[in-house]
């Protein structure tokens, strides 16, 4: 495990890096997975032994639905109802997020869904009080 | 781990309230929860013929208290319940807790510290304490609900990054059934309906369910005259494509209570004691599933923990509840348990297998959807069913033969997968 002395909480620095379209990650020194978002400790083996780490953002959509119509949070109540999905990311964590470039109605999930698995890649949204990773559909 | 009861555990008595509203529902109208909670426990204990001066430890359940503003169940409880002077804690693992508390009372009198423990969950999801009032409440609106109810999911990164219960929980897990099993939509909109009208007759045959119409009068009272037209109507909108509000939860207020003791000396109480076999609890943060949503990882590991603590086997079930906040959900963990066929359930719904006289009987007091969900006591009021089935007590809705195995399967959010075994003495 870091040192954390001067160092933001591994929180604040996941969002700090997301406001720059930075996605942070730690890596496992020991089994050599990651975990994402970042902890202090790896997810897979349960060793402190991480270090920080960067992902591309590229991932694969594998499913797609959508939010409730009422927000279940005040941040999103200028979003929803909005796409959700379950994303494979090229690195190997799965992840679950916010979706561009697909309206959340049945016939375009429908769509979606019957296309199968397609590529996204992850971007920041600037809601009004954090940074909030998406995926974009890449088409 | 060595995953054995040293000594024979039993539950000796049972109690549930009536699941519904605080403020409008006739059975539980202005209880405050300190009484809603003694009518659970006096049940509980009026069955296993104790007071509350005859239990050793009390195990007191409640997951929110933004809405309770009980800590310290236990020690406020006290009074309420003839326990004072008892050993007790105040815990919470969410929608498992009563479950939890089971297997926490049952390793207790298992290792020999305990004789007999009182377990019992209270939660409101409906209202709150209004202006510090000791006895008065306000409704909670929908949002400050999943706000509190949401502090139970990764507050770090999912919460704050749009996670959405009815996403994760319901509409991809049945993309994912679907894509699997080569179900198109259309049958799985016809499944899960099917699902539905099983859970709300079992609702209607239940005096104590949240819920007691059934999606055949629900329709009429609509003016429609099929209740599959009810189903797809504006009444049941989709919460999250393929998936809809049907197929969901119902919040409600209630409280459940059990009484645990010794095997040996359980059969000197009122009613018929029924064993704990066994038990399996594994907890993971999201996401809940990896590529596959129907499979989950903790459940696996609940599952197998539970079969191999009570020694059975999948066909020794009898009846089956799994948690079903989400059908589709509680139907991939019916599946996961070896109950229904991999890929069937849906047909197993659509044939009546999954009703309370069918071959395959699940939920049987109505599920989250129709009896209710009231947080901490919900895994109690699982319990309670399971334990009136077995006992050939469960009124209209009884199984035409009493299970000799039950398995209640009970998500503590987010996510708690907590299995326990049933068998007779
Ligand atoms: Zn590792």
């Amino acid at each position: 495990m870091q040192a954390t002395s001067g160092k933001p909480n591994k929180i604040r620095w996941y969002y700090e890096g997301l406001s720059k379209g930075v996605f942070r990650a730690s890596k496992c020194s020991d089994c050599g997975k990651f975990t994402f978002p970042p902890t202090g400790c790896c997810e897979h083996c349960g060793s402190w032994n991480v270090e920080d780490a960067e992902l591309s953002g590229k991932g694969t959509l594998l499913f797609a639905t959508h939010s409730g119509s009422d927000a279940s949070h005040p941040r999103f109540e200028k979003a929803a109802p909005f796409v959700y999905g379950h994303i494979r990311l090229e690195e190997g964590p799965i992840a679950q997020a916010i979706i561009q470039g697909a309206e959340p109605t049945p016939e375009d999930l429908k769509a979606l869904y019957e296309k199968g698995p397609v590529p996204v890649q992850a971007v920041t949204l600037q809601m009004d009080d954090l940074p909030v990773i998406a995926f974009k559909l890449q088409d | 781990m060595r995953n054995q009861l040293n000594e024979r555990v039993a539950i000796s008595g049972v109690g549930c309230t009536h699941f519904g509203d605080l403020m409008e529902t006739p059975a539980i109208k202005d209880m405050s929860l300190q009484e809603l909670t003694a009518a659970a426990v006096k049940e509980a204990l009026d069955d296993a013929g104790l007071s509350g001066q005859d239990v050793d430890a009390v195990f007191a359940g409640n997951a929110m208290v933004h809405s309770s503003q009980l800590p310290a169940t236990y020690s406020q409880m006290s009074k309420w319940t003839g326990t004072q002077f008892k050993a007790g804690v105040h815990f919470e693992a969410q929608c498992s807790t009563t479950n939890v508390g089971l297997a926490m009372a049952a390793t207790a009198i298992a290792a020999g510290v305990y004789d007999t423990v009182l377990v019992f969950g209270v939660e409101s999801t409906r209202s709150k304490v209004k202006d510090y009032s000791p006895y008065e409440r306000e409704p909670i609106s929908h949002q400050q609900s999943w706000l509190w109810t949401d502090m139970a999911v990764n507050q770090a990164y999912g919460v704050p990054q749009g996670y959405d219960i009815f996403s994760s929980y319901n509409g991809l897990v049945a993309l994912g059934y679907c894509r699997k099993h080569g179900i198109s939509i259309e049958d799985f909109d016809r499944g899960m309906f099917e699902l539905c009208r099983t859970r709300r007759l079992h609702g209607s045959m239940n005096p104590k369910a949240n819920i007691q119409e059934t999606m055949e009068d629900a329709a009429k009272r609509k003016g429609l005259s099929d209740a599959f037209e009810y189903w797809q109507s504006e009444n049941n909108p989709f919460v999250a494509w393929p998936s809809r509000l049907l197929s969901l939860v119902t919040t409600a207020d209630g409280a459940s209570a059990m009484v645990l003791t010794r095997a040996d000396t359980a059969k000197s109480g009122r009613s018929q004691p029924v064993e704990v076999k066994g038990f399996g609890i594994s907890a993971s943060d999201l996401p809940w599933y990896g590529e596959d949503p129907t499979i989950w990882k903790n459940d696996e590991r609940a599952v197998e923990d539970a079969m191999d603590m009570s020694g059975i086997k999948a066909g020794d079930i009898g009846y089956l509840h799994t948690h079903d906040c989400s059908h589709i959900s509680s139907l991939c963990t019916a599946e996961l348990i070896g109950y229904l066929e991999p890929g069937k359930a849906l047909d197993a719904a659509r044939e009546g297998r999954l009703r309370f006289d069918g071959d395959r009987p699940m939920s049987t007091h109505g599920g989250r959807h129709a009896f209710g969900h009231a947080w901490a006591a919900s895994a109690g009021s699982d319990t309670y069913e399971a334990v009136l089935q077995m006992r050939g007590k469960a009124g209209k809705r009884q199984m035409p033969k009493p299970p000799e195995v039950s398995v209640i399967h009970t998500h503590g959010y987010a996510m708690i997968g907590t299995v326990i075994v049933l068998g007779g003495m």
